[in-house]
């Protein structure tokens, strides 16, 4: 049988998997941790952030940064609670004019970094701002509820079948699988990959870069605009400052990421492994009650993913050097000096 | 290969796992309540009569002995709510300007309609000894430490057990604590919500799950009391107009007056801007209400706020209105001195220790009182009584002051 060695690499590779599998072993020490209530209530909290998620993360691979996606998913909240009050708009279209929002949104975020070559990371800081000052215009600052129309509120809430989930945790875990699906086995998807990877090689097999550049933004606006359209019904209220205090929903998603394995240079990474990493910071919330404690724990594992990775490289480096040849060629290929 | 298969074999298993136990532990919420009743109601004939006679007399005992840290009754029963005659319905009232005082009557009497008030669970009758209660508050503050302090020592007293969340101002994180401590299936939550808006959806959250449900010291939205067994804490629309009538009378009825806020959409946050605001336009008119900003309770981003509107309103501004008596009072008066505007009259919401020293130092004019530990006393014996079977007010106000230089020796040492 083939010998299995638990080194850096292996660690690397299936570290979300193990985080989640960490807290889910904790959790069997806990009182009232295994329970339908809890499960569904963690899942669906973690909801928001798990849409905050996939956003970043498929801008990732596409080698850019969209800070916006936490204001993206605070506007989509406003947006659908405020048509749905004063306008009297059906829940339906509410959401679906935050989506529309969403992808306009990701949208200029994509024209400013690929047509006037902007860094991704000044185009969507500026734009969280413009969103923030957006919503205080739209909504003078105040919190919106769903008031007491609870009928799409308590679907959203509800169980779905057996399953200890809400439908509104069943809606996002579609969403990313399908998300995976696109970015795995469509050639938009591989394109992504290939952009985020080597934008000048992607250029080179005739990839339409910055169509797919836009088009990651798109869908990285697009799903937190939905998200947190979603997220204010299944919530029952939204406000401005939603995500400022506390642990920010964007810190978390980006700690995430990290975690999932996705590579910050781009070209890398999986929609999955970050959904992983979110549910299982949502099962840590549970396991730790105190947000000082919750806080505490999430660093640690980041900075040990960090660890792990600049371990993986060391060992990477040090194959390089005991191969003379290769390494001449490593050199020859990055230009660096010895 | 091995490798991916090992580790997605592990997650699925524990997923798996997950699942089965969660199978297994997860019944319905509300069946859970009810066997929880049904054997509370079997303990209660063979044991209850003694546990609620010994609760009595614990509550008796706390009520007489418990005292606050400026030497006030900890314990205190509060005040009913008197409430007016609305003058219109609240989409009507709603329209009418910010200085209005008629537009703020649904946020400030909890004016709620009892007819469509959900079923709430039934007291157990058996004495709050041995009970647990969850406390789930707003944010870290020194207010926040002291009102829990107080909360625990008054639970101790009458022979309750509790723990306390602190979601740290957050909405969502509130949420997810409102969800862990349902799942915890406590006898009582109490809570003291982020914003007033979305407490309708939390109470009604904790009232679906069988658990009696207590909301403290932030008035919810009035619809919210429809899910709340009771509201206990300060009048802050009342001790505010109070404020608001003596400043007008500290600066003759004339001048320009700035809000500081709390924090936006929580409840201080419109009793202490719009109560204010609206009591000094209907009784002294000459006043003008020249800004209202939020930022928030840093001494330095209120000394900048304040430090720009002398800039900008120069002789204009003649009195601040702040929502905190601490932090935001220091980055006031820093501001003020700064510019060497002694004259600007500077009342504030309180009362802190800073508060206290700034109303000595003469540095801020007056203050209202708010009784921190009274506040959590309150919420106790509320809760308290309630597992005693006694009727008990849906709503139930702290005694209030305003404190000036005069009197405010009464009220020394603070309590936070």
């Amino acid at each position: 049988m083939k010998k299995i060695r638990i080194n850096a690499n292996f660690i690397n590779n299936n570290r979300s998997y193990m985080f989640l599998a960490l807290i889910l072993i904790i959790g069997l020490f806990m009182d009232k941790f295994y329970t339908a209530f809890n499960i569904a209530a963690v899942t669906g909290n973690g909801s928001l952030i798990m849409w905050l998620g996939l956003g970043f993360t498929v801008c990732l691979i596409a080698g850019h940064f969209d800070l916006s996606i936490m204001y993206m998913s605070t506007f989509g909240a406003l947006l659908c609670l405020g048509l749905h009050n004063d306008q009297k708009l059906p829940w339906i279209v509410c959401i679906l004019a935050a989506t529309l929002l969403g992808c306009l949104v990701g949208f200029v975020n994509g024209i400013l970094t690929t047509k006037f070559k902007i860094n991704s990371f000044i185009v969507t800081l500026g734009m969280q701002f413009i969103l923030r000052g957006g919503m205080y215009l739209y909504c003078n600052g105040e919190e919106l509820s769903i008031g007491k129309d609870y009928s799409f509120n308590e679907m959203l809430n509800a169980k779905v079948g057996p399953l200890p989930f809400s439908l509104y945790f069943v809606i996002t875990t579609l969403a990313v699988f399908f998300v995976m699906v696109v970015l795995r086995y469509t050639r938009f998807g591989r394109n992504i990959h290939m952009v985020g990877g080597n934008l000048e090689t992607a250029w080179l097999a005739g990839v339409k870069s910055d169509l797919v550049t836009t088009g990651a933004f798109m869908i990285s606006s697009a799903s937190c605009a939905l998200g947190g359209a979603l997220n204010g019904v299944y919530s029952g209220a939204a406000s401005v400052t939603m995500g400022e205090k506390g642990i920010s929903p964007l810190m978390m998603a980006i700690t995430a990421t990290i975690i999932g394995g996705t590579s910050l240079s781009g070209g890398k990474g999986s929609v999955i492994w970050t959904w992983v990493s979110l549910v299982a910071i949502s099962f840590l919330k549970s396991v730790f009650k105190k947000t000082e404690m919750q806080v505490l724990v999430i660093s640690i594992i980041l900075i040990l993913c960090i660890f792990y990775e600049t371990l993986a490289k060391y060992r990477r480096d040090k194959v390089v050097g005991t191969r003379p040849n290769l390494h001449k060629e490593y050199l020859k290929e990055t230009g660096k000096v010895q | 290969m091995m490798k991916k298969f090992l580790a997605v074999l592990l997650c699925g298993t524990m997923l798996a796992g997950t699942l089965c136990l969660a199978g297994c532990g997860g019944s319905d919420d509300k069946s859970d309540e009810s066997a929880k009743t049904e054997d509370a109601g079997d303990e209660g004939s063979a044991e209850g009569g003694s546990n609620l006679e010994e609760s009595k007399a614990l509550l008796e005992e706390a009520i007489a002995t418990l005292k606050t840290t400026d030497n006030q009754d900890m314990m205190a029963a509060g005040n009913p709510a008197d409430v007016p005659e609305a003058v219109g319905t609240p989409e009507e009232l709603e329209a009418l300007e910010d200085t209005d005082v008629d537009k703020w009557h649904y946020m400030e009497y909890l004016d709620w309609d009892e007819s469509e008030d959900a079923e709430f669970p039934a007291s157990p009758a058996d004495g709050q000894k041995g009970k647990h209660v969850i406390l789930i508050v707003h944010g870290a503050h020194a207010w926040t430490t002291c009102y829990s302090e107080a909360f625990e020592a008054a639970c101790e007293a009458v022979g309750m057990t509790c723990d306390v969340y602190d979601p740290n101002w957050d909405q969502s994180t509130q949420d997810g604590y409102v969800d862990q401590a349902i799942n915890e299936q406590p006898d009582a939550i109490v809570l003291i919500p982020v914003s007033a808006d979305h407490a309708a959806q939390q109470f009604k959250k904790i009232n679906d799950a069988g658990i009696p449900a207590f909301c403290s010291n932030t008035l919810p939205e009035a619809s919210a009391m429809n899910q709340i067994m009771a509201y206990t804490g300060p009048n802050d629309w009342a001790q505010m107009r109070k404020l608001a009538s003596t400043l007008g009378e500290a600066i003759d009825g004339k001048g320009g007056v700035c809000y500081i806020t709390h924090n936006v959409g929580t409840s201080p946050y419109y009793a202490r801007t719009f109560g204010p605001m609206s009591t000094l336009a209907s009784e002294y008119p000459d006043i003008k209400h020249l800004d209202v900003q939020s930022p928030g309770f840093e001494a330095t981003a209120v000394k900048q706020v304040v430090s720009d509107w002398i800039t900008k309103y120069g002789d204009e501004l003649n009195a601040i209105v702040l929502a905190d008596d601490s932090d935001q009072a220091i980055g006031a008066v820093e501001a003020c001195k700064a510019a060497g505007r002694d004259d600007i009259v500077i009342v504030a919401a309180g009362i802190s220790k800073q508060g206290a020293e700034l109303i000595q130092s003469g540095d801020i004019k007056m203050a209202s009182y708010q009784s921190c530990q009274a506040d959590a006393g309150l919420a106790v014996r509320t809760v308290a009584e309630y597992f005693c079977g006694e009727k008990i007010a849906r709503v139930s106000y702290l005694a209030t002051d305003v404190i000036d230089a005069d009197n405010v020796e009464e009220f020394l040492p603070c309590q936070w």
